[in-house]
This record gives C-alpha cells, sequence and structure tokens, in this order.
C-alpha cells in the first residue's frame, strides 16, 4: 500500500508544458511538481527558451529538405508535426511540437524523477497532441483573442490534469 | 438537413444586420459589409487550428490552397471547389459553380445586384483560414451568373507589403511589415474588408473598392 502511494506521487509525465506563440512569444506556461527548478516561472521560462533555437532549426532543416530531392521516407518523417527531443540537460528533456498555424508546444519532463527517466517517445507523443486537442478548443473561446496569453483556467486545470496523469 | 439550413439562416441575418448598420450610420450609396467580412476572419482564423489538426506539415503555398479548397470547403459548404487555377506568383482563382449562398435565388441575372453581399462572409473565411496559416492575402470574389462564383485570393509577399497596404501613416506600415516578417498574424493590425460594388457597376469586388476599418477590441 505504501509502495502504491510513493508511486503515485512520482506519476507525473511532465514537469513543464508550453504553448509559444508565433513571434515566439509565451502563450501558456504550465508547471507542476517538487522539482525546484521548475518551481518558479522564471526558470520554466528558461528552460523552454533553451529549447526554442533547436526547434527553429529543425523547422528550417525541414523545408530546406523538402524543396530538395530527398527520399519519401524522411520526407513523411519531416512533415509530422510532432519533432522529438529538441534539448536534453543534465536534468531536464525538451519535446517540442510544431502546428500547421506555427505554434509551437513545448514539453519538458526530468529525467532525475522515475517516471520521467524512463518515459516513452510514443507517450510523449500523444500527450502533445492531447495538448494540441486543448489548445485548439481554448482558441475558439470567444472571449480569447488570437495571440493573447491563455488566461482560461479550465484550459489550465485540463493542462495540469494532462501532466499529472501520465496520459 | 436542419443543422445546414441553420447557418443559411444564421448567415442572412448577419447580412441583414449589417445592412441596417451601415444605413443608420448614413451610407445610402454603398453597403458597407466589412463587419461581415470580419466575422467570417474570425470564424476562418479559428476554424483552422481544429482542421488542420491531424494533417501533415503543408509544403508549400498550393498545398494549402489545395487544402483550401477540398478539406476546408468540404468542412463548410459540404461540397469541393469545382476548379482551381493558379499563375503560381501568388494569385489563385477559385470556381464554385454552385456556391450554397446563392443556389437558392436563381439560375441567372436575376438578384445578380444582391450577390456581393453573399460572398463577404465567405472571402473573410478564405482570408482568416490563410492568415493563420501564415499566408497573408486579400480576398475578392466575382459573381458573372448566379450559382456560381469565382473567389480570386492575391497572397501578400512580405517584401511587397508596405506599397500594398493602404497608406495609413509610413510608421505605422512598418510597424505592420516586421510584424509579417516575424510571422505575427494581423489580427491586432487593419483588417482589410471589402465594401460591395453599387448596384449600377459591374458585381465586381475590386482590389481598389478596399477600405481599411479599424476592427472591434
Amino acid at each position: 500500500m505504501k509502495l502504491f502511494i510513493v508511486h503515485l506521487f512520482y506519476v507525473t509525465m511532465a514537469v513543464c508544458v508550453a504553448v509559444i506563440g508565433k513571434d515566439n512569444s509565451p502563450l501558456y506556461i504550465g508547471g507542476i511538481g517538487n522539482d525546484t527548478n521548475t518551481d518558479n516561472e522564471l526558470s520554466r521560462q528558461w528552460l523552454v527558451h533553451t529549447a526554442l533555437d533547436a526547434l527553429e532549426e529543425r523547422l528550417a532543416s525541414n523545408n530546406s529538405n523538402t524543396t530538395g530531392a530527398n527520399t519519401n521516407n524522411t520526407r513523411t518523417d519531416l512533415r509530422d508535426l510532432y519533432l522529438g527531443l529538441l534539448y536534453s540537460t543534465d536534468t531536464h528533456k525538451i519535446y517540442g511540437y510544431v502546428t500547421n498555424t506555427r505554434i509551437k508546444l513545448v514539453l519538458v519532463t526530468s529525467s532525475t524523477s522515475p517516471s520521467g527517466s524512463n518515459i516513452r517517445d510514443a507517450e510523449v507523443r500523444t500527450a502533445l497532441r492531447r495538448l494540441h486537442a486543448l489548445y485548439a478548443d481554448a482558441i475558439c473561446n470567444p472571449f480569447h483573442l488570437p495571440g493573447d496569453q491563455i488566461t482560461s483556467s479550465k484550459f489550465d486545470k485540463q493542462v495540469k490534469n494532462l501532466m499529472l496523469n501520465n496520459v | 438537413m436542419a443543422d445546414d439550413i441553420l447557418f443559411d439562416l444564421l448567415h442572412s441575418e448577419i447580412i441583414n444586420y449589417a445592412l441596417e448598420q451601415s444605413k443608420e450610420n448614413g451610407n445610402k450609396k454603398e453597403v458597407d459589409l466589412s463587419i461581415v467580412e470580419y466575422i467570417g476572419f474570425a470564424a476562418g482564423y479559428k476554424i483552422m487550428e481544429r482542421l488542420t489538426r491531424e494533417w501533415p506539415r503543408f509544403k508549400d503555398e498550393l498545398d494549402t490552397m489545395k487544402f483550401i479548397c477540398t478539406d476546408f470547403w468540404t468542412c463548410i459548404y459540404k461540397k469541393q471547389i469545382d476548379n482551381l487555377r493558379t499563375n503560381h506568383q501568388g494569385v489563385y482563382v477559385l470556381q464554385d459553380n454552385g456556391f450554397r449562398f446563392l443556389t437558392n435565388f436563381s439560375n441567372g441575372h436575376q438578384y445578380l445586384e444582391f450577390a456581393p453581399r453573399f460572398v463577404a462572409y465567405t472571402c473573410g473565411l478564405i482570408r482568416g483560414g490563410l492568415a493563420n496559416l501564415c499566408i497573408n492575402s486579400v480576398v475578392t470574389a466575382e459573381v458573372q451568373s448566379m450559382p456560381s462564383c469565382k473567389f480570386h485570393i492575391h497572397v501578400q509577399r512580405t517584401f511587397a507589403l508596405t506599397s500594398v497596404w493602404p497608406s495609413t501613416g509610413s510608421d505605422r506600415s512598418v510597424e505592420t511589415s516586421c510584424d509579417q516578417l516575424c510571422g505575427k498574424d494581423p489580427f491586432f493590425g487593419e483588417i482589410i474588408a471589402a465594401k460591395s460594388t453599387s448596384p449600377t457597376s459591374t458585381h465586381l469586388f475590386k482590389a481598389e473598392q478596399f477600405t481599411s476599418v479599424q476592427p472591434r477590441k
């Protein structure tokens, strides 16, 4: 029983999730966990922004590859919205996802916690796809103007759930 | 289908409302449909996020236009565009031979003078959808014979933007072009909107007749 509780405590898949707009301005940055590195807003922003360069680079190489002659296999791979692992530090791993509308979704997992260190690529992919669905719903809220920060508490709650549930 | 007719009726009531508003503002000759175009823009912008969710990344502009012709159009009008033409330099012509908002009116030239009112929303819809996909454009429509309608999409390249944008002071246009370069959407910038032509003239939306209005905040 005790073991079960400990397990529940650590079942946090992501420690931080961010939605970045078309002009690289943060629309939403949310974080959870007992990790001191992700507890304050500033370090969260820093974590997410370190990944943006890698993300842009990945997108740029996508474009050059699709225009040039390339094998069919890599092309389909590069047209995927999910970009995979962008950047990893000693403590965190940062995954990226760019929608067709150039909205960047970034997910940070902690490699020090037991559940975060052995996370599978497919899990991150589904989590980011679900985040995309949540974002699309948040955009359709008539009180939200595109380009503004997402202040909806419903969205916040749903994203926190997504981070906790380990999908 | 009951759900289809709801959209049609709501659309025609929005146009009636916009006509009343422009009459109150003292616009006797011209009908100001910029608000309808703006409503279309906002709807198109938001629906695009949903529609492209399961879609792989678009290869290029033509790929995007094909998406507009097939999936986007099917989603809204339950049919595909009948003909897509382009000059490969940023001008696209989308032809719909049985445009949904016009099919109930006539099969010829009757009521032709009212046709421009019923295409303004769709112009905005296309423009909003493209704006969210980072393609800035001017969309105009042309109705020559009733159920068929042509939509002209002029894609605004970033380098040509300052010259195309309506002159509202030099600093404004520079600011807008910077926004375009970094990929920011012009949602808070100026909305380019169509005014319908007067009934006596030819029934075209032309680029010269585009005016700028301040969007609601």
